[in-house]
């Protein structure tokens, strides 16, 4: 009679073989569609929140640094985010809703909501690198590009998956097209290049994602820097605070919800 | 000059007592400002250091109080006569000894700007106490906005605190019924205000009704028993509405306001503005303003229009104006720009280069400069006066 615990072992390794290679071939079956679905997915999880830090550095070496709190829902449909500090913008807020059509401002000094239209997507976040439109278009690489894989590549001595995703002409986002590497194992995009809304040859910003830990069985990036290759600034976000699928009332998403 | 040093010791006094109180949240600004103008070839100006102590406490979980105290002194020249700004023809209207009236002062003072408490309901907000109250969507004018007037200059500046009950009900996600009640000595000279605000598409809308009680003036009569110009109270309702949204990619909004009086002629504001952000950060927005309150000929000004305009007691002295602005970041914390104010209907123009930069996390520096071209007697003269404002600001 063979022994159990060699038949266990056999088993064991039969098995980790089977993870290895399991994952490698079905990727290499993986079209740009399926992948970026599974980045959106991780991207937009059903509600989540968040307490960042965000440190804006400018090619002078000067810093301002940014606390906030942000809700999400939907998907990333809806999304809340609402200032604690400095002192200056304190309980400033913002809704965007639709993936960031509508955004509603908030004013604590003058208790005035102003609603933006979409143009001002286009704007700096407080002066960062990253604008409206960075951080609350939700489900847009799926909605307003056309995934393309591309070879896969080692980045940040990762193995990646490589998309080049093109906007569709329908599309008003402010990107003609993204490079995207996402990382094989977790499908963290752990490098986003951003190219100019006119002119695709021209590499205006870049996304890099760090420090990936799992939080309630999702993976996500602990540090996200957005360096801007046109002004030589950076901006960096480091996460204090995440949760995913958190219950959170449709009340909070309103103009009630964005003055308290 | 005691008792505002002994005021403000009672003050610190108190805010350091309620500060040690948990879960009350202190924090607020404190501001410098110098601001100049040119009068009949003599540059005056007027220094004013303000602070600002905010107070913030969520007392359960649907109960907040906030309040602040604002503490403001002027140095430099603290009376700035009225008359100095007009033309000839209009002051030799106004007989020698009444000459003196018309010195506006700069006091020091200190005072309860804000205080109340907030109650949430599942759908309804209850806000007692003297609050902001923010109407319309217009950036500079807003016909719906019967408790504040906008410095054209200046007019994202915070405007002060209303006494008022104010219920905000919540129909749906979108939708919101708000009924504003604002005391004054009976209940027919109460401000009163109902709203339905709501949302179709990318389109926000509000449908308004207010009846208050206007305090015009009539500044050639004095009246000596009140010590102040003689009063002409009369009822104003109003009936208005108001949209922001988009459309062409453009952000727009307007808002209308039909005001009907008790004694005097019945007249309309109107606002609608339009928005956009280049690409390249270029920021734009232009609003055109339409209140037939104002008159078309500046040959018709008459020195009462001229007092309501600089009382706040009328937003504009011409019928029609049109505000342009334009604003680039030059850098992640600087920002330039220009604003510019053409009354059309007297063809006289302002020019307002501004300059925001942001000095570190928690100060910034606000710059503008005002030149006015237009005929003697026009709404932007340069007997009005030239010169500007520079502002440094530390938030805590």
């Amino acid at each position: 009679m063979k022994n159990p615990n060699r038949i266990i072992r056999t088993i064991l390794i039969a098995w980790a073989i089977q993870l290895l290679v399991i994952p490698v071939a079905y990727g290499q079956e993986l079209t740009g569609v399926e992948i970026i679905k599974k980045v959106n997915e991780l991207f937009n999880p059903a509600t989540s929140y968040g307490k960042s830090k965000m440190t804006i550095v400018t090619t002078s070496g000067q810093k301002r640094t940014f606390v906030f709190e942000s809700w999400s829902k939907d998907r990333g449909e809806k999304n809340l985010v609402r200032y604690l500090q400095p002192s200056r913008v304190k309980d400033q807020a913002t809704l965007m809703l639709n993936h960031a059509d509508d955004i509603w401002m908030y004013f604590p000094r003058t208790q005035r909501v102003r609603k933006l239209a979409t143009h001002a997507k286009k704007q700096k976040m407080q002066g960062s690198d990253f604008s409206y439109e960075d951080m609350g278009s939700g489900d847009a690489f799926i909605t307003d590009f056309t995934p393309v894989r591309l070879d896969d590549e080692n980045m940040e001595e990762q193995e990646c998956y490589k998309l080049e995703l093109t906007r569709k002409q329908d599309s008003d986002l402010s990107y003609s097209r993204l490079i995207m590497w996402i990382v094989k194992e977790n499908f963290v995009p752990i490098v986003i290049d951003y190219y100019d809304e006119k002119d695709p040859t021209r590499h205006i910003k870049r996304l890099v994602q760090s420090n990936i830990r799992i939080i309630d069985s999702i993976p996500a990036a602990m540090n996200t820097v957005m360096y801007n290759k046109g002004d030589n600034t950076q901006t960096e976000i480091e996460m204090l605070e995440i949760q995913f699928n958190v219950p959170l009332s449709d009340d909070m998403f309103t103009e009630r919800g964005l003055k308290k | 000059m005691k008792w505002s040093i002994l005021s403000l010791l009672i003050y610190f006094l108190s805010i350091t007592t309620i500060k040690a109180q948990e879960n009350v949240e202190l924090f607020g600004y404190f501001e410098s400002q110098i601001m100049g103008a040119k009068i009949k070839k003599e540059f005056y100006q007027v220094n004013a250091n303000k602070l600002r102590v905010d107070l913030k406490s969520d007392l359960a979980d649907n109960i907040t109080f906030g309040a602040n105290f604002d503490y403001i002194n002027y140095n430099g020249k603290k009376q700035w006569n009225i008359l100095e700004y007009l033309s000839n023809d209009i002051t030799s209207t106004v007989p020698p000894e009444m000459q003196n009236l018309y010195m506006f002062p700069f006091s020091d003072k200190q005072f309860l700007d804000n205080a109340y408490i907030r109650i949430n309901f599942n759908d309804l907000d209850l806000t007692v106490g003297k609050q902001q109250i923010s109407l319309g969507t217009g950036y500079v004018w807003n016909p719906l906005d019967v408790f504040n007037i906008k410095d054209v200059l200046d007019p994202t500046y915070e405007q002060p605190g209303h006494n008022a009950v104010r219920l905000d009900f919540a129909l749906g996600n979108r939708y919101t019924l708000n009924f504003l009640y604002s005391p004054e000595e009976t209940w027919n000279h109460s401000g009163k205000l109902v709203q339905l605000k709501g949302g179709i598409s990318h389109f926000d809308f509000t449908m308004t009704a207010i009846e208050i009680l206007w305090r015009f003036h009539d500044y050639t009569h004095f009246d000596a028993v009140n010590m102040n110009f003689l009063e002409l109270p009369e009822k104003r309702r109003i009936l208005g509405a108001s949209t922001a949204g988009e459309l062409l990619g453009l952000g727009i909004w307007a808002e209308y306001g039909y005001n009907r009086m008790q004694y005097t002629k019945d007249f309309f504001e109107l606002v609608v503005g339009a928005d956009y952000t280049f690409d390249f950060q270029t920021f734009i927005m232009t609003e055109y303003y339409r209140n037939t309150l104002g008159k078309t000929d500046y040959r018709c000004y008459e020195f009462n229009d001229w007092m309501r305009q600089f009382t706040a007691e009328q937003k504009a002295i011409s019928r029609d104006q049109v505000y342009m602005f334009l604003q680039h970041p030059v850098t992640d914390f600087l920002s330039l720009g220009s604003s510019g104010i053409l009354s059309v209907s007297d063809k006289s123009f302002v020019i307002i280069p501004t300059l925001n930069y942001s000095f570190s996390d928690n100060m910034d520096i606000m710059a503008y400069l005002n030149y006015n071209f237009g005929k003697e007697g026009t709404a932007f003269s340069k007997a009005t006066g030239n010169g500007g404002l520079l502002r440094a600001r530390v938030y805590f």
